[in-house]
């Protein structure tokens, strides 16, 4: 299916408005709203997924409130402070409420360029019962010891929340929000897209191999703990090539697949 | 009438309603599309119901026989409390979906749409003891506003609207059809999708939770109760669903639900 420009909202002018750097993360950050809602993990308008405008200026980019991320473009996503206010005029509105989270993370760690958010099913069902990411698979290796937990407090709506937040991030990867979701913080929009594939993947498998386990009265096979510690330390390397410019996780290929089914995310 | 010709020589109802009407069956036809978009039907079996707003004693009902891709604005069937068909557009209407849908729309005139599934994860739910349990955050939408059904068999038994209305009571939105699937009701169409939406999710969530066998975190149910009353103070004012955005996404693969 071929889809137009015309048939999603754009906001025409956006790009001659902003740094090259900037129109670059819009592109990529619409790219990754789209791979995430390719892979079935979104939540209606619900949840986010936000990136650091490259440059001195503490400002973030952030989906429209009210659209399918089927519909984010580079132009449509909206320009926002650490407080969710805009700073740049656009006819979309923002859910300042959904990016008091998003907004927490970004204030804390200058290093993460961006921070996905879902409500996946099997995110809730990791999120709400009593375990850990185990080093079950070496997928599940790359967030041992690297995921912090964060008890559940209600919906998010106390700005002190985000101090409990930031601790329990702390220097991890990955962050699960009990009873209610999962949160990444990549160095990279595509690093970030890695990891919340991978995540979700993840708790997928564990909760998964958990339920058969204990059905046939079962233990899980572990990787010793050296292991998978030594395995995660491969994967702290490969982010901080992506950091560093080394590794794009083969974004290219990904944003291939996009164009080839709807390159409207690129206006 | 076949399916597809039913489709080819369907005629637009448009001119023969009010305008009110035709905008709630464009929002109905949508929200069938929407479920059938994400997996969530049986066939042609299960129904979504929507009450005419200018004609407090009729609804709209699916016409029986097609697939939920298939429906559109104009093949969705008007019925009074009765059964009687009060528009004639070809089609007709499933007696057990009737019974289940004019129960709701005789008793609780501050709902306007019923929605009604049997997706798997709702029917594992509903024959579990525990029902719905308040987990996620997103399930405490429905904490204090949920019901349960007994199963009766088919439900072409018109008596047992008495007892369908006796179970929901005044103030849930959402009824567990034990071993059956769910019921999910709400003032709008747009809600009614969205609590769908989020309820099927929900489910989905639990029962993996469930079934991991790890001890549950489950939240306080003081807790459960002020999260209840965020999401209905949500619905009621600042929460975007996205409906215009899922339109446009419908248009998009296939606009034939606006005929």
């Amino acid at each position: 299916m071929t889809v137009t420009a015309m048939s999603v909202p754009t906001q025409p002018g956006v790009r001659e408005q902003v740094s090259a750097d900037e129109w670059q993360t819009r592109v990529d950050l619409a790219a990754l709203y789209r791979l995430v809602a390719a892979e079935g993990m979104t939540d209606l308008a619900a949840t986010h997924i936000s990136a650091r405008v490259p440059g001195p200026d503490d400002h973030f980019l952030i989906n429209p409130y009210g659209l399918m991320y089927e519909e984010v473009t580079a132009s449509n996503l909206v320009k926002v402070d650490l407080n969710g206010e805009k700073v740049m005029e656009s006819p979309f509105p923002v859910n300042p409420a959904g990016f008091t989270i998003h907004s927490a993370v970004h204030m804390a760690r200058p290093d993460v360029a961006c921070v996905v958010h879902t409500h996946t099913a099997a995110g809730m069902a990791f999120a709400s019962v009593e375990t850990e990411v185990l080093p079950l698979s070496q997928t599940a290796m790359q967030f041992y010891g690297r995921t912090g937990f964060h008890a559940w407090e209600g919906i998010s709506t106390d700005l002190d929340e985000r101090e409990r937040i930031v601790r329990d991030l702390g220097q991890n990867r990955a962050l699960i929000l009990h009873n209610h979701g999962l949160l990444v913080a990549g160095p990279t929009i595509p690093a970030s897209w890695v990891l919340i594939f991978q995540l979700e993947r993840v708790c997928r498998t564990q909760l998964e191999a958990m339920a058969a386990a204990r059905a046939m009265g079962t233990d899980l096979v572990l990787v010793p703990v050296a292991v998978a510690e030594k395995t995660a330390e491969g994967f702290d390397q490969s982010l901080r090539n992506a950091a560093e410019g080394r590794t794009n996780f083969d974004w290219d290929a990904h944003l291939s697949a996009l164009d080839a089914e709807d390159d409207s995310f690129r206006h | 009438m076949s399916a597809t010709t039913a489709l080819r020589n369907a005629v637009s109802v448009k001119d023969q309603v009010s305008d009110e009407e035709w905008a709630l069956r464009l929002d109905l036809a949508g929200m069938y599309r929407l479920a059938a978009k994400h997996g969530m039907t049986d066939l042609t079996f299960t129904h979504f119901s929507a009450r005419i707003p200018d004609a407090d004693n009729q609804f709209l009902l699916n016409p029986y026989g097609l697939r939920f891709e298939q429906i559109t604005a104009s093949s969705l069937v008007r019925v009074d409390m009765d059964g009687n068909i009060t528009l004639d557009n070809g089609h007709s209407v499933n007696a057990a979906g009737f019974t289940i849908h004019s129960a709701v729309h005789m008793a609780r005139h501050d709902l306007q749409c019923a929605v009604h599934t049997h997706t798997p994860a709702g029917m594992a739910v509903s024959a579990l003891p525990q029902g719905l349990m308040a987990l996620t955050q997103k399930s405490m939408r429905y904490f204090g506003k949920t019901c349960y059904h007994d199963y009766e068999g088919v439900a072409l038994d018109l008596d047992e609207r008495d007892r369908l209305i006796e179970d929901f009571g005044a103030e849930n939105h959402t009824m567990m059809l034990r071993n059956h699937g769910v019921l999910v009701c709400a003032s709008s169409v747009r809600l009614a999708w969205t609590r769908l939406y989020t309820l099927e999710k929900t489910m989905q969530a639990q029962l993996l939770a469930m079934a991991s066998g790890a001890k549950l975190r489950l939240p306080p149910e003081e807790a459960c109760a002020k999260v209840a009353a965020q999401w209905d103070k949500g619905d009621d004012s600042y929460r975007q669903d996205g409906w215009d955005s899922q339109m446009r996404l419908l248009d998009r693969a296939d606009p034939s639900w606006k005929h």
